[in-house]
């Protein structure tokens, strides 16, 4: 329907992937403010290149897709990271907020801890892949390089993600 | 497959991520090392534990008024009003309306003396006899008649 020109079709379209989407942007921005952005922007792309939609795709990685390459856009300008590794410190330090969903906030800075090992590439590879269960062809696809590259970043990913768990996030190692 | 090479395929072992020839070569090997099953079963821990932990991570919603905000922005973008020519090329607009004023002073000049119309009507060029031709069909005589301005007889020749 919102190929054939029906632009009010959009909004339940892309409704049910608005948290899914907001949590790609989040995982690669680490920062709520930069996701909402990444994440909005991503979605005002789909709408404005509708008309180059591949039917023979997922709808959803295709969406994805964009929000990767305006997350790495991003990070390319160079603001991200400084505010997500402030904020990553603020969320990890025992002063943060009140006792009411501390475990939560502590899972949430330990995945952004162990995140924070990896490059800008391995992590947009581990987070497509290992969270968001592209497989490799999809996840290459999505990032604009090879099947090679992303097996080589993931390779790296995983080996560095085990060392940070057995090193600064044995808990996690334990299973609680 | 040496120790070494399986460690170096070990990590795209853990998560499948080996293709088929690769993934029996590692099979064989882990099953035949210890040291290597061990370290397999490290991967495959570490990333079990943070599939766990990012799905029981809070990760950050839409605001309702966020959502809509956004909701509100999927129009398609107004089609662009025709831009008149000279509005699209404004420079190419700039050089015609040159053109034309330097052809007009040019014109203006070579016309400067106002002789713009059919020479012999300035007053100056009035003729002062006019002459009258009567030619007759049947015989071939012609009568010319000469007048003055003010149209009166001056002679007529045949």
């Amino acid at each position: 329907m919102v190929l054939s020109g029906r632009t009010e079709a959009f909004e339940p379209l892309v409704t049910p992937y608005r948290q899914p989407l907001l949590t790609l942007a989040y995982r690669l921005t680490r920062n709520r403010e930069e996701a909402l952005e990444v994440a909005q922007e991503a979605l005002l792309r789909a709408f404005r290149s509708l008309a180059r939609y591949d039917i023979s795709r997922s709808f959803r990685n295709w969406l994805f897709q964009i929000a990767a390459n305006e997350a790495r856009d991003r990070f390319r300008k160079g603001t991200r990271e400084k505010a997500a590794l402030k904020n990553a410190a603020r969320d990890r330090s025992p002063s943060a907020g009140p006792e009411a969903g501390r475990e939560r906030r502590e899972i949430r800075s330990d995945i952004l801890g162990c995140l924070a090992v990896l490059s800008p590439r391995e992590r947009e590879v581990f987070v497509l892949r290992d969270l968001e269960e592209f497989d490799i062809k999809e996840t290459a696809r999505a990032l604009g390089c090879s099947s090679i590259s992303v097996r080589v970043n993931l390779s790296s990913a995983r080996r560095k993600l085990r060392e940070a768990i057995r090193n600064d996030f044995p808990h996690l190692k334990e299973g609680r | 497959m040496t120790c070494r090479k399986a460690k170096k395929l070990i990590p795209l072992y853990a998560g499948d991520d080996l293709r088929p020839r690769l993934m029996t070569a590692v099979r064989a090997h882990v099953d035949a090392c210890p040291s290597c099953r061990k370290e397999l079963g490290e991967y495959e821990q570490a990333l079990t534990r943070l599939k766990e932990a990012a799905k029981a991570e809070s990760v950050p919603d839409w605001s309702e008024g966020e959502w809509r905000a956004l909701a509100a922005r999927f129009k398609p973008a107004a089609p662009e009003k025709q831009k008149p020519a000279f509005l699209a090329r404004p420079r190419w607009a700039a050089a015609s309306v040159l053109g034309a004023f330097l052809g007009l002073a040019v014109l203006s000049l070579v016309f400067k003396d106002g002789n713009l119309g059919p020479r012999g009507t300035s007053p100056a060029d009035e003729p002062s006899v006019v002459s009258l031709t009567l030619v007759s069909q049947e015989t071939g005589l012609q009568v010319v008649w000469f007048l003055d301005k003010n149209f009166e007889w001056k002679g007529d020749e045949k």
